[in-house]
């Protein structure tokens, strides 16, 4: 049963990993696409262009930082503590709102970059609103990766 | 490609679209030499070069052959450029019919007339009509033009001829955008190509209006297909034109008539009207603007060049044979 706990654990931790990195990836393409098109007319907006694309990317290192965090909790980079099956699971369950939120919010992230992309193309002069609305679709990014964090130190006590 | 990046760069371009102050100047210039040195400061620099007046078409045609044959390398769906040269394939198509016409009779052949703005090389097409080779002709006119020469051989009536082009050529279009639309799933190019035709029976609806035409011979003139039926379009015919706004307001379309509504003289209105129906097309496709990767935006490109174009001839033509400045800025048709 206590591979079982430690089963779970791992899989949430590397749902949360994966789905977010596959958010950005996506997000990031998108934008990127968009950033290309700019830029083969405007290579001088390349600046511009790679801030509002690198934006989804951050995702990706959410679902990273509660990967480690897991890890953390595991003790596995020293005496691995035990894990029962419910501990597993509640593990399992923290790492869902980091995966879930940052993947689906980092390929809307990045259609709205692309977007701006093409709105700072015809008015380069609003790069500062072309940066505020992708970064609210972070907001919930990264309330999702408190959520992870607070379920993870306070839901789940392990040994 | 996807239509994310062709967006962005279509968005990109939209920057050098010459905008009202720069036709404003344009006008303004005291000779045609000065007007193409202006001219040289933007995209058309290339076809200015060393131009005169007997080459202003060319300068501008060459800047839309360029326009779409850049989108044809970007654009996912050559068939959305497609779309927008079909109509000047169909005008060579008439042009080469009225020239076989002429020649049976004895006149000259009119291929000065043709545009290079078609999608198919023109004279490819002199060669298959000529030849009588229709089954290689494209659009699947094979059928259409023999129809049309026996039409011709009945009626010698060039009118009917056309109006058998045209009833084909928005089949295409409609087809066409029918089924790119199924294919993009996201797009609805077959409601602008409704619009389109729309459009076109309301243009001929007051040039026939002009010529004092009833519903019952105006019929034929009109096609289907439109948000509007031919019979609906007919019943305008004999009303006052200041009231076809009014009868149109149940439709997309009534309010561009509402322009015209304060000219009683239609001849006065003909022009208001044909530009009003130029900007309500581009219109109908306005929200796409608002889509970062909307396919009905190379349209939307492409419409608002070719009102570029034609706002630059107007402008040129002006300054070229010294017409009256206030009449010209009346006929530019409205910046976005």
């Amino acid at each position: 049963m206590e591979l079982l706990g430690l089963m779970l654990a791992l899989f949430g931790a590397a749902i949360a990993g994966g789905m977010a990195g596959v958010g950005s990836a996506v997000g990031i393409g998108v934008a990127g696409e968009s950033a290309a098109g700019v830029m083969s007319e405007d290579p001088d907006k390349f600046v511009q262009c790679l801030l509002l694309q690198a934006l989804p990317g951050t995702q990706g290192f959410y679902g990273f930082i509660v990967v480690f965090m897991v890890l953390n909790k595991l003790q596995l980079f020293a005496t691995p503590v035990p894990v029962t099956w419910v501990q597993g699971l509640a593990i399992f369950a923290s790492c869902m709102p980091v995966a879930l939120a940052c993947w689906y919010s980092a390929i809307w992230q990045g259609k709205t970059s692309a977007a701006c992309i093409q709105m700072i193309s015809k008015k380069p002069e609003a790069m500062g609103k072309a940066l505020v609305l992708p970064a609210m679709v972070e907001t919930y990014a990264v309330l999702s990766l408190l959520t992870s964090i607070l379920l993870l130190t306070f839901g789940v006590q392990l040994g | 490609m996807s239509y994310m990046y062709a967006v962005a760069r279509l968005r990109a371009n939209e920057n050098r679209f010459l905008d009202a102050s720069f036709f404003s100047r344009l006008i303004d210039s005291a000779t045609l030499e000065d007007a193409l040195k202006a001219l040289g400061e933007t995209v058309y620099a290339q076809w200015a070069a060393g131009s005169s007046e007997a080459s202003l078409d060319r300068i501008i045609d060459s800047e839309l052959i360029a326009t779409c044959e850049e989108l044809a390398r970007f654009v996912p769906d050559k068939e959305l450029i497609g779309i927008y040269r079909m109509t000047y394939d169909f005008n060579n198509v008439k042009v080469i019919l009225k020239s076989l016409f002429k020649a049976r009779e004895n006149g000259e052949r009119r291929y000065d007339l043709l545009s290079k703005l078609g999608a198919v090389d023109a004279e490819s097409l002199i060669m298959l009509i000529e030849g009588e080779e229709y089954g290689f002709l494209p659009y699947g006119l094979g059928d259409v033009i023999r129809r049309c020469l026996a039409v011709w051989d009945q009626s010698k009536n060039p009118q009917q001829v056309e109006l058998i082009l045209d009833a084909h050529m928005f089949d295409v279009m409609r087809a066409t955008a029918e089924e790119l639309d199924a294919k993009l799933k996201t797009s609805n190019i077959a409601r602008w190509v409704r619009h389109r035709i729309d459009a076109e029976n309301l243009r001929n609806a007051v040039r026939l209006q002009r010529m004092n035409y009833d519903a019952a011979s105006a019929l034929p003139f009109f096609h289907k297909g439109g948000t509007i039926g031919p019979d609906g379009v007919a019943k305008l015919m004999g009303e006052p034109f200041e009231t076809w706004g009014k009868s149109l307001s149940h439709t997309d379309v009534g309010a561009a008539l509402e322009l015209g509504q304060d000219k009683t003289d239609v001849q006065a209105a003909l022009s208001d009207i044909s530009k009003a129906l130029d900007d309500y097309l581009i219109r109908v496709l306005d929200k796409a603007k608002y889509s970062a990767s909307a396919p009905e935006n190379v349209i939307l490109y492409l419409l608002r060049k070719e009102e570029e174009a034609r706002n630059l001839r107007i402008a040129l033509v002006c300054v070229a044979k010294g017409l009256n400045r206030e009449f010209a800025r009346r006929l530019l048709s409205r910046g976005r």
